[in-house]
């Protein structure tokens, strides 16, 4: 047979392969402005749900520190606030979330939990309104607690029943972005200021 | 000691925790194929273990340098025939074809060295070894490299030794589990099993058992980053996070 | 002409019960534990697997002729990768919250055993027609198996069907189903019970 023979054997896997790619560069040029449109969504739909009064589509990115974060803006053209996406390790995998904070980001607007993998019937009770809505109107200068009783102080969040250890990942995450949001946002206040 | 732990973290992940059969459901055929004796079962192990490292070395090298968005090689060679042009080279639309070429390409080359320095081993093995192509541990390590390669989110891209730590111990929990399976087998072997239930049915109803058992293992990993992380006593200077993003900020102890 | 091999009818029905890819052949187990947590998750991985396993048994059909014995895995997996790789895409672009939750099980399909074994016993071998009946087939099959197992798995483990509340409120999820463990105990059994019907079935054919 020879080397030759494996060309003329090779001609085939050859042409299948330039037809392919063809075909797989017009899907790509056809879908991919989609695809990252449905990327972007995931967070812009959110930003109204967690911004009361910002406009979805006046939404946005700013850079701060090295990370994204969406500036949220109202139907005036104003800023109304902030949502910085978080992340962290939760009971059993990455948990991620984006935070709503108000214009000054000095309280939590709002919480919603973008991607978890917390146990089923139990831990992934942190996705419902019911463990996110405890997040709302909290001041955002310190940090927050869980409890497992009710809550004695403002900065005290009510865990899910029998799901401590994914309700305080939830509150380590966001009090770490928090942090470090408003850190970043003072350093580069102060520096505007010069 | 941040890198050394985040690879321990990952290297568990892959093996235990995250067990790629009893918790991803990847490489089910040759489990239930291959785990009649101990000795075949931990032989396919290995052999699985050892192309999945190949694959996953290959496909980090293909992935970082020439197939993500921005990949350096691919930038290079864009410049030098469009040298005014902006904007990112992104080859990612040829991802899933590269990988099961390059893991089609290990199984040959695992095939051929294992042809020749154990023939014995070659011969027993018989037509499984060329079946390790299909198995979808593999492509999934290649997946799971690839979806931490092209990072997003606030985690870091992995470099190669993370990619490496999760291929070589995907494989040994792979291992781990079709031993322990073909040792419940052999035992089974003795028992009565009802006749509907013969082969395939009690094999997944005991892999089923295992990984309800495997699932003990869950949160073993965030305890450990605890441990690690409490354990240099530093008072003052920022602690590394395994798993949080990478940001030292001063904090304040309550 | 004489015919060779089953006939394009033979082929389709045989895809859909008696050669069951998941019960009789135990093919493209992988994809049938992960995605059958809902029956939505299985329906929509059941719909890639048939178009992919469609166009790939057409294209494999057309080139028949042309395969060389040495080359033909290799032409298989280009021509099936491809196809993962514009449905994985269509996915995303479409249904991007079903695409993530499906995850690398969509891509996972070019390794699934059902459709490098059809272009293998029949794509390669027959025409058009009887691959393309082949594939219908088989898809069938294959949805019927996910859909048993998604419907026990979600049913007891979420009293859902689809997403909608099939179970009064007070029934008390049986978390179990829709984790690792329930997944391989649900196929077992189910299998179990797949066998036990078929062997009645020679039973009652052998004696009667």
């Amino acid at each position: 047979m020879g080397n030759s023979g494996y060309i003329r054997q090779g001609w085939l896997v050859l042409v299948l392969a330039a037809c392919f790619s063809a075909a797989l560069a017009g899907v790509h040029i056809a879908l991919s402005p989609r695809i990252a449109a449905n990327k972007r969504d995931e967070t812009y739909r959110q930003v109204p749900a967690l911004v009361p009064g910002a406009v979805r589509d006046r939404t946005r990115e700013v850079r701060l520190a090295g990370r994204t974060v969406y500036e949220a803006i109202g139907a005036d053209g104003r800023r109304v606030g902030w949502v910085v996406p978080a992340a962290g390790q939760g009971f059993a995998d990455r948990i991620e979330v984006l935070i709503g904070l108000d214009a000054a980001g000095e309280t939590i607007a709002g919480l919603w939990v973008l991607e978890q993998k917390e146990t089923p019937g139990l831990g992934n009770k942190i996705v419902e309104d019911a463990f996110r809505g405890r997040f709302a109107g909290r001041s955002a200068r310190a940090d927050l607690t869980v409890t497992k009783a009710a809550p004695a102080t403002g900065q005290q969040i009510l865990a899910v029943t029998g799901a401590t250890i994914s309700s305080e990942s939830v509150c380590k995450i966001v009090n770490q972005a928090v942090r470090d949001f408003r850190a970043a946002r003072s350093a580069t206040e102060a520096g505007h200021a010069q | 000691m941040d890198t050394i732990s985040s690879l321990i973290l990952i290297a568990i992940g892959a093996a235990l925790i995250n067990n790629f059969v009893l918790h991803y459901f990847v490489g089910i055929c040759p489990f239930i194929g291959v785990s009649r004796r101990v000795d075949m079962a931990f032989g396919m192990g290995c052999a699985v273990t050892f192309v999945i490292s190949i694959a996953a070395l290959l496909s980090w090298t293909f992935t970082y340098f020439i197939l993500q968005p921005g990949a350096p090689l691919t930038a290079w060679v864009w410049r030098l025939l469009q040298p005014d042009a902006t904007g990112t080279v992104d080859l990612s639309i040829l991802n899933y074809i590269v990988y099961i070429f390059v893991i089609a390409s290990s199984v040959q080359l695992v095939e051929m060295y294992v042809r020749k320095f154990f023939p014995s081993l070659y011969k027993s093995f018989g037509v499984y070894l060329p079946l390790i192509t299909t198995n979808c541990a593999i492509l999934f390590a290649c997946l799971e490299i690839m979806k931490h390669v092209s990072a997003d989110g606030g985690a870091a891209a992995w470099g190669l030794h993370e990619a490496m730590a999760l291929a070589f111990f995907g494989g040994v929990g792979f291992t781990l589990a079709i031993v322990i399976m073909a040792g419940i087998r052999e035992e089974l072997d003795h028992c009565d099993v009802p006749a509907p239930l013969r082969g395939a049915g009690i094999t997944l109803v005991v892999a089923g058992i295992l990984s309800l058992a495997f699932m003990g293992f869950t949160g073993v990993d965030r305890g450990l980053a605890e441990a690690i992380r409490r354990s240099p006593p530093a008072a003052g200077s920022p602690e590394p996070g395994a798993s949080a993003p990478a940001k030292p900020a001063q904090r304040s102890r309550p | 002409m004489p015919s060779d091999g089953p006939t394009p009818l033979e082929r389709f029905i045989n895809g859909i019960l008696p050669e069951n890819p998941v019960y009789r052949q135990l093919l493209g187990m992988c994809p049938t534990l992960a995605v059958t947590n809902g029956m939505k998750p299985a329906m929509t991985m059941a719909a890639a697997v048939a178009f992919v396993l469609f166009c790939a048994n057409i294209i494999t059909s057309l080139i028949r002729g042309l395969l060389k014995p040495h080359l033909r895995i290799l032409v298989f997996t280009l021509t099936i990768a491809t196809f993962v790789t514009i449905a994985d895409r269509f996915l995303a672009a479409y249904v991007y919250e079903m695409s993530k939750q499906l995850g690398p099980y969509v891509p996972l399909i070019i390794v699934n055993c059902v459709i490098i074994c059809r272009c293998e016993v029949c794509a390669s071998k027959q025409s058009v027609l009887t691959a393309g009946a082949d594939a219908i087939g088989q898809s069938i099959g294959f949805a019927l198996a996910l859909a048993s197992i998604a419907t026990v798995r979600e049913v007891l483990g979420s009293g859902t069907w689809f997403a909608l509340p099939v179970l009064p409120a007070a029934w008390p999820d049986w978390v179990i189903m829709v984790l690792p463990p329930g997944a391989f105990i649900t196929l077992g059994l189910l299998l179990g019970g797949a066998n036990w019907i078929g062997q009645a079935r020679a039973r009652r054919a052998a004696t009667g």
